[in-house]
């Protein structure tokens, strides 16, 4: 009978995960973004004050985009496709990306990386590393750089077209990566818009221009089902964690929840994009720099940085420090 | 943005009919195109007569669209333009010159942050007289502060040069003072007018000759700022963001360093820290911290941002007489 066939279901829950995790694998990034799994279609939020690591972060993430799973016998683990960059800080440096790029080359493996630094430091001149595949992952890094908003609307508007065209050599975008969502918010919040002929036109302002960016990266997460990572500077100052941190010294009996100090509903930034971005996001990373030093060796002197995770809200930190070949875990 | 209107003699898809479909959205202009969803407005001319014609012209904007940003380049082509324009130019300080591995980066803007005489305008000085003669370009220095002196310019220029043949060498020093060209701007307008004015000459010049500009010094920038921050408003803060991405198109596009200078504030616990703000923190390259000690010529100078190198990295140098 038909009521039978609406309770005996369509598949079992075994064969359903067996389809779904064939299909679409979670994303694994290096620290300290590897504690939650990330997948296509997800927009991950880097929010830090500057300096604080952000684009060093999705320098990594371009970087394990770019590279293949496996070339010649080595394995580097990465996603073989595209990233494509949007820089609306117009401050990326593009030698430190080549050097990054090499020394992940020649060593294979991130943990191999890490060992050898700890015993000399790594000569630019002497690195050895495939030059083909040097070029090939350079190609696969795309890039452009926004001056105002209406330069990234009309990056963002166009982005479908030139997609498909890579599409059509068969190559697939992995990764839209922003540099500083926030960069034109002054800008955009004092244009005002003197309305001409009709009450109904859209002025320019914070608002529409944010929700018209949701809308096409919306779109374009549809169509091409990629990982979208943005960072966001902090323009307000950590004033909340001053505060915080006076409370802290005049009442030292009382016990706060140790997440810097702060209780956990209070964000330690003030929040300054609109609802429709906000809400977009799904997941949301805080980094910060700490006052300790990590003495590496004699001469360099490296900055701690925490790494705290607000969407998913996890009640720990991770501590990272920024070497030269790129972002490391402190235990 | 250019109304539609004016675009119709270029494109004459973009007729009539189309500007009415248009305002009957409430879309007059580029700009409003680039506010509106195109696919619904695709959808919406669906249902006219001429669909057709409507959907081309859609197309046509959507074309005229691409054209509006900046061109796409790989890495392999960044990393080219890189090697090609963007070299360093030294800045006649040792100090300075081993901590930044070189000197001052092409297409980079970098910030001198230091309490009043720690001698942010003696190492502005010196980079213009050291560009200026070394590297046969020209610079050009915008002083806010009345502080730009041709005679510690010229003792620089001579500092290094024998005490041979008088009349070369004061052929030489017309010459390297010649490229040096010094405007006083005392408000932030008056700089946004000069920039603009020399991103036009820029634009409109031919390739090659040796009066390049090479260098771009504003001392200092905090002193045209700072007037106009502060308040409920945002207009003060837009100025300062709009001039930080002006003099970064400048530095990339046209191929010149630029160097500003700003002042210290107190901050929290008496420690003092750069002016200006948090807005601004992102928009210099690379920021410097400089400090003299008192009496002594003996300067500090330590990095507090730089895209590569470890904050708090320091190195002393000393500017002779």
């Amino acid at each position: 009978m038909e009521a039978k066939g609406w309770i005996s279901g369509d598949e079992s829950a075994k064969e359903m995960l067996g389809r779904v995790l064939s299909r679409a694998r979670p994303f694994l990034l290096l620290p300290p973004l590897h504690r939650v799994p990330l997948r296509p279609r997800n927009v991950l939020e880097i929010v830090g004050p500057s300096p604080s690591a952000k684009t060093h972060l999705l320098i990594q993430a371009a970087l394990t985009c770019v590279l293949p799973v496996d070339w010649n016998g080595v394995h580097y683990g990465g996603f073989d496709g595209f990233a494509i960059f949007i820089d609306l800080d117009c401050r990326f440096d593009i030698f430190r990306f080549s050097h990054l790029l090499k020394l992940r080359l020649a060593s294979g493996s991130v943990s191999e990386i890490d060992r050898e630094q700890n015993n000399n430091t790594i000569k630019r001149s002497s690195i050895a590393y495939d030059e083909e595949l040097y070029t090939l992952c350079m190609r696969r890094f795309s890039y452009v750089r926004c001056y105002d908003s209406f330069e990234f609307l009309a990056t963002l508007k166009t982005l479908h077209y030139r997609i498909q065209k890579e599409k059509a050599y068969g190559n697939c975008v992995h990764m839209l990566l922003i540099d500083s969502i926030g960069a034109f918010h002054w800008i955009d919040r004092a244009s005002t818009c003197l309305p001409l002929r009709g009450s109904n036109r859209k002025s320019h302002s914070v608002q529409t221009v944010l929700e018209t960016v949701v809308q096409e990266i919306r779109k374009l997460l549809l169509l091409h089902p990629m990982l979208a990572i943005a960072t966001k500077a902090t323009l307000f100052g950590n004033r909340a964690m001053n505060e915080a941190k006076c409370r802290n010294l005049r009442k030292p009996d009382t016990s706060y929840s140790q997440i810097g100090g702060i209780t956990a509903l209070q964000l330690p930034y003030r929040e300054y994009m609109p609802s429709a971005w906000q809400t977009f996001v799904t997941h949301r990373i805080l980094l910060r720099p700490s006052d300790d030093h990590l003495a590496v060796s004699d001469d360099q002197n490296h900055s701690v940085y925490f790494s705290e995770w607000l969407l998913p809200s996890l009640s720990f930190l991770d501590k990272f420090i920024v070497k030269e070949a790129g972002v490391f875990l402190v235990a | 943005m250019a109304p539609l209107k004016s675009l119709e003699q270029e494109y004459p898809i973009l007729d009539s009919n189309f500007q009415s479909f248009c305002a009957s959205h409430d879309i007059f202009s580029v700009e409003d195109l680039l506010l509106h969803d195109l696919y619904v407005l695709a959808a919406f001319a669906e249902q006219e007569s001429s669909s057709e014609r409507l959907k081309q012209g859609i197309a046509q904007v959507l074309s005229i669209i691409d054209g509006q940003h900046q061109p796409w380049l790989n890495g392999i082509e960044l990393l080219e333009d890189a090697q090609r324009n963007k070299h360093v130019l030294s800045t006649g300080c040792e100090g300075i010159d081993l901590l930044l591995h070189g000197g001052l980066r092409v297409g980079q803007l970098t910030e001198l942050v230091g309490p009043s005489s720690s001698g942010k305008t003696q190492v502005c000085l010196l980079a213009a007289s050291n560009v200026a003669k070394k590297h046969i370009g020209s610079v050009v220095y915008l002083d806010t502060g009345n502080s730009f002196s041709p005679q510690r310019v010229t003792q620089f220029i001579c500092q290094h040069s024998d005490p041979a043949i008088d009349q070369a060498k004061h052929r030489t020093l017309q010459k390297v003072m010649n490229n040096i060209s010094c405007k006083s701007v005392f408000d932030i307008f008056t700089m946004f007018d000069v920039l603009h004015q020399l991103e036009f000459n820029l634009r409109s010049q031919m390739q090659g000759g040796d009066c390049k500009v090479q260098l771009l010094i504003v001392d200092s920038v905090s002193s045209m700022v700072t007037p106009i921050l502060g308040g409920s408003g945002s207009q003060g803060h837009a100025l300062m963001i709009s001039a930080g991405y002006l003099l970064k198109k400048l530095a990339h596009e046209h191929n010149i360093a630029v160097l500003v200078t700003n002042h210290t504030v107190g901050g929290d616990g008496g420690i003092s820290k750069p002016a200006l703000g948090e807005s601004w923190k992102s928009i210099p390259h690379v920021r410097l911290l400089l400090s003299c000690d008192h009496g002594g010529s003996i300067c500090n100078v330590s990095i507090l941002k730089h895209p590569s190198m470890a904050v708090g990295k320091a190195a002393r140098f000393m500017i002779h007489n």
